[in-house]
């Protein structure tokens, strides 16, 4: 545990520090926000980087496990409708707690002044990661090919944008890229493989990637066809 | 200590409960049907999930304290900076910046030069992807401080992208898509989200929802891009 800590203290020092540096830089240059504010910045730094030390320690001791053995026990069972919804299940719960998606989700609230619901968000982005997870785990129970299905995956995301409100078409895409982050990634990738390497003729490798990246594109979806439903 | 300090920690802390809760109930779910496993191990994967979620609600107290605010603060500055092309630079440097101290595109950079067997470097991939955010946050910047919709630059973007798709050696496809949420973690994300948003206010161009989201959908796009770029290179040397 200790070992652990230092190896995540040192990668996450690695993250923050240029990016501590470049705001004091700039709020010397051109910022100058007041004293206060910038203390404010400087004591909150301390606190998310404990918090992230904390996250990334638990999830390799606690979520990643789960997912490992969630992974090795599926295919044992032999349905494939099981391994699809247990695949949406641990996506769906996996994006919840998402950092990233945490924060997009107040801001929302709090750029629309309430008039686009934060959780609600929260919601239709993990049931749109979880509905493209699953499809991507039947892809390697099925063998359909990664590009077809990543060109359809976008063209509907590009030919939603079109039609959607104006408001929701950003938000979609912010939407899309904040969920591929550091608790669902290392799960979801953790069940594919599990999955992939008793499948008979499958690379464990190839299949395992690509996964996050495709199923970041369900919240985009959703988020449209959410702005649609509302229009 | 205020009183807003307040509602922030009880609203965040709601917030954790909320997101965690799922996530606990469906692995005991998991655990009485399918797992079966052992109550050590059960009481292990409780006990990290409980130290994650702690960090996650101070991970977001920090952050809201910290990093929004501020972000904000800077995007504020840039957007009412007069010169809009030295905003423009200020912001691709911070792309720049973000993109360069995330352990996540290091890893990315080794496993390309292992699907390439080594014809591409780790140093080159690493600079293809930290440019490419630059630039990507450079326009990004340009678009909030112009109201460009966001759709003329997705759309040649992913046009692009799916183009690659077919260009792009296949074992780069996987690593290019998946190196979307790479480019920048949790940290990056929120205060870039934060300064997007100051900025479109400070710009004062209508609606912030519309002008200030889409900076974070950009940066994970480049990545993405500069992969399958890179991949379409190795296709065409291995070829001769």
């Amino acid at each position: 545990m200790i070992g652990l800590l230092r190896e995540k203290l040192l990668e996450v020092l690695q993250v923050v520090a240029p990016l501590i540096l470049s705001v004091c830089v700039l709020q010397f240059t051109i910022v100058h926000a007041p004293t206060a504010l910038f203390v404010q910045f400087l004591i909150g730094s301390v606190l998310a980087i404990v918090g992230m030390l904390l996250l990334f320690v638990g999830i390799d001791l606690g979520v990643v496990p789960m997912g490992k053995f969630v992974g090795a026990e599926l295919p044992k069972k032999g349905s494939i409708l099981l391994i699809i919804t247990v695949a949406f299940s641990i996506a769906f719960v996996t994006t919840m707690p998402e950092p990233d998606v945490l924060v997009l989700s107040t801001q929302v609230d709090e750029a629309s002044n309430g008039a686009i619901a934060g959780r609600t968000v929260l919601y239709v982005i993990s049931l749109g990661l979880a509905m493209l997870a699953a499809i991507a785990m039947a892809r390697i129970v099925f063998g359909w090919s990664m590009r077809y299905l990543l060109a359809a995956a976008y063209l509907l995301a590009l030919g939603l944008a079109f039609f959607a409100p104006p408001q929701f078409v950003p938000l979609a895409f912010d939407g899309g890229s904040v969920t591929t982050g550091v608790l669902s990634a290392p799960v979801i990738i953790a069940v594919a493989i599990g999955v992939s390497s008793v499948l008979a003729g499958r690379s464990a490798v190839s299949d395992g990637f690509g996964l996050v990246g495709f199923a970041s594109i369900g919240p985009i979806i959703a988020i449209l066809l959410m702005g649609l439903l509302r229009a | 200590m205020n009183s807003t300090w307040i509602d922030e920690i009880i609203g965040t802390a709601h917030g954790v409960t909320i997101a965690v809760t799922p996530l606990i109930v469906v692995f005991l779910i998991f655990q009485v049907f399918l797992l079966r496993l052992p109550l050590r191990q059960v009481a292990d994967i409780l006990k990290g999930t409980a130290i994650a979620a702690v960090g996650l609600f101070l991970f977001l107290v920090g952050v809201a304290i910290a990093f929004l605010p501020f972000g904000r603060a800077i995007g504020a500055a840039l957007g009412s900076m007069q010169n809009v092309w030295m905003a423009v630079v200020i912001a691709a440097l911070l792309g720049f910046v973000t993109a360069w101290g995330e352990p996540a595109v290091r890893i990315l950079a080794n496993q390309v030069e292992e699907a390439s067997n080594g014809s591409i470097r780790k140093a080159p991939v690493l600079y293809t992807i930290c440019i490419g955010v630059a630039i990507w946050v450079g326009i990004g910047m340009l678009r909030i401080s112009e109201s460009i919709p966001l759709l003329y630059l997705l759309v040649p973007g992913y046009g692009l992208v799916i183009v690659l798709l077919w260009l792009s050696s296949k074992e780069f496809v996987s690593i290019a898509v998946d190196a979307g949420g790479v480019a920048t973690g949790p940290l990056a994300n929120s205060l870039l989200l934060a300064l997007a948003l100051g900025a479109s206010s400070a710009v004062g161009n209508g609606d912030q929802v519309v002008n200030g989201f889409g900076l974070v959908a950009l940066i994970a796009l480049a990545p993405v891009m500069s992969l399958m770029m890179l991949g379409m290179l190795i296709r065409l040397k291995t070829r001769k």
